[in-house]
């Protein structure tokens, strides 16, 4: 009955992907309307960005909503639940030795936590320059703290990034959105609109006015949110927990 | 005045990051938490009212960053309100409120985080109703799926909740999966996300395929979130598990914004394009009654409390469906009526059977029969709740379901109002049993049926407090919502819910709102506005339904002292037998149900517009 179903659906599909438009053959006003003021408006040269960050700014706070709202969810379904322990595994079969991380891994790993970090960094706080921003940086900056995981440092890693710390960073990043559109309100104007000094030159680093802000808050949000449920799968993993209802 | 539109979705989300944010601050200090987020929901609903009584005249437009359409080109998002849409989100800011006061001091556990979902899934609904945007539409929905997948599984502990949030987590993604798609379709058409753009758009042509496929597309995961049949399967499985409050978004708001989406993408985009007005109405109306018939047959064989009123929910939203899918300004003012009149009425049930699961841990009806005696006041807010699902007058209840009777004998239909009574007697009876049973020991308890019961244990207390009293601020919120019931059916609602409900369907009139800046007060509607006000025959048929609701209840529980016919039949039993396999639980079987009826509404859209 799936198989039917799902024939059918593709079929209906099909018959519609029939009329669309031809490769290349772009109908709308959208594109053309954007690309014609974007730069002038913005002063920011990554135009993705200045359609994310800007024009459809209030999308993005939503989308980085959903993307805090599932980090909590993962929190409220991994929690500690009351009167439940928790401790280290300890290998049961003691005639045998754990493999320890080996060297290259490790090397590699710890080799390439800076740099990672820096790019992460770039790509969160170039948004207004080129087509990066704080969804990409974010997911990247994240990527430090799995590496150090990876170099066989869960407590490190653990040290690193505190529950309570990363949910307040995450917060921050979420809220620190919503509060940038709402500054805006203060002085009369509408929500999120672009109102820091937006600089004289087209793709400097500090043009662009609220763009640049706004990416990094997004920045440090996804590394946050991405930090948060990551630690909550690995503590699921790594630790036993004993005890419970 | 206008930064009412943006301060009603960005406060609430702004809270929620600050409770996150201060979460250690917040631990022991639960009254702080629960008046924080109290306020913060009544806030809302208040700027929501606002922009109702605002809108009263005509409906009004918010630019996002300032960004106003170039040239008759939108660059930006928008956010359009009429009273119809306002007053929706207003609805379900109220429920929220309810819903946050009835759980003060509940879940001691995930407090912190509780709060912070509740006020991002209000965000998520507000945007969803306000939002002009069809791409915006979908992030709203995303946010408010999100969060209610999250605070379904609240308590991870059992395996029921978890199960129940993953079918709901699942179902809703691919509908919503299959919206994106169709979004996509539609941009690759047009070039444009804004829904007036679009629709000046391909109203220009006649409808080609990729417009019917991406019209079905879009409608799936509103049909899904709407809990329309062959699509409703995670209803019931989702309102089992989650708690109670949350119940009371779910039923009361929820699955009326899916239906609502649908409203608004059909009168915004693809109304004037689609044409075929006629057989896009009977596709509505099939499967609106189809719903009806299906969750009133479903509602009445339960004996679980909180499954039954879900079915309930289930048959309410067919005949929502039925209204809108009408097509005409009255059917979708009565639509509207109607479901703020069940909002308010099944919101006051969920909470009551809230109570009575603190109270005595069970939500199994055959178990509770005559146990809940004590609970006086629990039980007349309950009994009154129930007469108003029934369509008692002067509930609020019979006064929509009136009118979209009143349309469709207007438009042919007469057999619409026996139908609609038959499924109001059905659900109302079965939840008038419930009151007469479980709070009056009336008559003798319905039979175990082994598996409901197995289900209905499973339920165990949400609440950590002391059981031994009902606190004022879990009872306040249902008297509450019974008495609003009752203001709802004695308000003079009717010309300015017809009026609403006349700019709402007048595409022209929306396009020129939108994208021209125009103030349109009163449009010159395809149809002449038919009256709507209080008819003698809404009155009779409500007193029927209310009537024959009782009537069921008191033969259900006393058939087994009836002298005639009382053959060891059970009422209920047997009714659905067919139907009852489909309800397995597994959701494999849900998708491919989702799958099967999408390929059919395909057929049947591309045969009527090839």
């Amino acid at each position: 009955m799936f198989f039917a179903g799902a024939a059918g659906l593709v079929a209906f599909y099909l018959w519609g992907l029939l009329g669309l438009p031809g490769f290349g053959n772009y109908p709308g006003p959208y594109g053309p309307a954007i690309l014609r003021v974007a730069v002038a408006q913005t002063q920011a040269t990554g135009v993705v960005s200045a359609v994310n960050f800007e024009y459809r700014g209030f999308d993005t706070v939503g989308e980085e909503f959903i993307l805090f709202t599932a980090a909590a969810g993962t929190a409220i379904v991994l929690r500690m639940l009351r009167g439940e322990g928790e401790r280290s595994p300890v290998d049961e079969a003691r005639d045998r030795d754990a493999p320890p991380t080996s060297n290259a891994v490790r090397t590699i790993a710890l080799l390439f936590t800076g740099p990672v970090v820096v790019v992460g960094w770039w790509l969160a706080s170039h948004a207004q320059t080129n087509p990066s921003g704080g969804f990409q940086g974010g997911v990247v900056l994240a990527t430090a703290f799995i590496l150090i995981y990876l170099a066989g440092a869960f407590l490190t890693f653990s040290k690193l990034s505190p529950t309570d710390v990363t949910d307040a960073v995450e917060a921050a990043g979420a809220g620190g959105f919503a509060a940038v559109g709402l500054a805006a309100l203060f002085t009369g104007l509408p929500y999120l609109y672009n109102y820091l000094p937006l600089g004289q030159i087209p793709g400097a680093v500090s043009s662009s006015g609220t763009i640049a802000l706004i990416s990094f808050f997004v920045g440090l949000e996804v590394a946050a949110a991405f930090l948060l449920i990551v630690s909550e799968l690995l503590e699921q993993t790594l630790l036993i927990r004993h005890g419970g209802r | 005045m206008d930064h009412l539109f943006a301060l009603s979705v960005a406060v609430p989300l702004l809270v929620a990051a600050a409770l996150v944010g201060v979460k250690p601050l917040l631990s022991g200090r639960r009254r702080m938490l629960d008046t924080v987020a109290v306020l913060t929901a009544a806030s809302v609903a208040v700027m929501l009212l606002v922009i109702m009584v605002q809108t009263d005249g005509g409906d009004r437009v918010y630019w996002f960053a300032g960004f106003r359409p170039f040239r008759g080109v939108v660059i930006g998002i928008d956010f359009e309100a009429g009273p119809l849409s306002a007053g929706l989100a207003a609805l379900a800011a109220v429920l929220v409120t309810a819903s946050m006061v009835f759980s003060w001091r509940y879940f001691e556990r995930v407090a912190t985080y509780y709060h912070a979902l509740m006020l991002t899934f209000l965000a998520g609904m507000t945007g969803f109703c306000l939002t002009g945007d069809i791409f915006d539409l979908f992030v709203w929905f995303e946010l408010m799926g999100v969060s209610a997948y999250a605070l379904t599984a609240y308590r991870p502990e059992e395996r029921g909740p978890i199960q129940g949030a993953l079918t709901f987590a699942i179902t809703n993604s691919v509908g919503a999966y299959v919206s994106l798609s169709g979004i996509a379709l539609i941009y690759g058409r047009t070039g444009a996300l804004n829904m007036a753009q679009i629709g000046a758009y391909i109203g220009r042509h006649p409808p080609d395929r990729l417009v019917v496929v991406a019209f079905l597309l879009i409608l799936a995961g509103l049909l899904v979130k709407s809990a329309i049949v062959p699509f409703h399967f995670w209803l019931a499985d989702a309102h089992a598990v989650a708690p109670t409050p949350l119940c009371v978004l779910f039923s009361g708001a929820m699955v009326e914004l899916g239906l609502y989406g649908i409203a608004r993408v059909y009168w915004s985009m693809f109304g004037t394009a689609l044409g075929h007005r006629a057989e896009i109405s009977h596709v509505f109306l099939t499967l609106g009654v189809l719903t009806a018939v299906v969750g009133a047959l479903f509602c009445f064989r339960e004996r679980h409390i909180k499954r039954l009123l879900a079915f309930s929910t289930i048959s309410h939203a067919g005949m929502f469906l039925s209204g809108i899918g009408l097509l005409t300004p009255l059917g979708l003012a009565g639509a509207a009526v109607y479901v703020a009149g069940h909002a308010m009425v099944k919101g006051a049930l969920f909470l009551c059977t809230g109570i009575v699961l603190h109270r005595l841990g069970s939500v199994n009806e055959t178990w509770l029969h005559g146990r809940a005696r004590h609970l006086r006041i629990t039980g007349v807010v309950f009994t009154l709740a129930g007469l108003g699902l029934a369509d008692l007058p002067p509930f609020g209840t019979f006064l929509g379901k009136g009118w979209i009777e009143d349309t469709g004998s207007a438009h042919g239909m007469p057999w619409l109002m026996p139908v609609f009574v038959l499924c109001t007697i059905l659900a109302g009876g079965a939840v008038l049993r419930v009151a007469g049973g479980v709070f009056y020991g009336l008559g003798d308890p319905p039979s175990e049926d082994e598996r409901m019961a197995r289900a209905a244990n499973e339920e165990t207390s949400e609440t950590d407090a002391d059981k031994r009293r009902t606190p004022l601020t879990m009872i306040i919120p249902p008297t509450v919502l019974v008495a609003l019931a009752v203001a709802i059916g004695l308000t003079p609602l009717g010309p300015a819910a017809d009026a609403a409900a006349v700019r709402f369907a007048d595409q022209a009139a929306y396009n020129a709102t939108v994208l021209r800046g125009a103030h349109v007060a009163h449009p010159v509607a395809p149809f002449a506005a038919e009256a709507a006000g209080i008819t003698v025959s809404d009155v009779v048929t409500g007193l029927v339904s209310a009537a024959g609701a009782l009537l069921l209840a008191y033969l259900a529980l006393y058939w087994r002292r009836l002298p005639v016919l009382r053959r060891g039949y059970e009422p209920g039993t047997g009714l659905t037998t067919l139907a009852e396999g489909f309800q397995s639980g597994v959701v494999n079987d849900y998708v491919t149900w989702m799958v099967f009826g999408l390929a059919c509404l395909g057929g049947v859209l591309a045969l009527i517009i090839r």
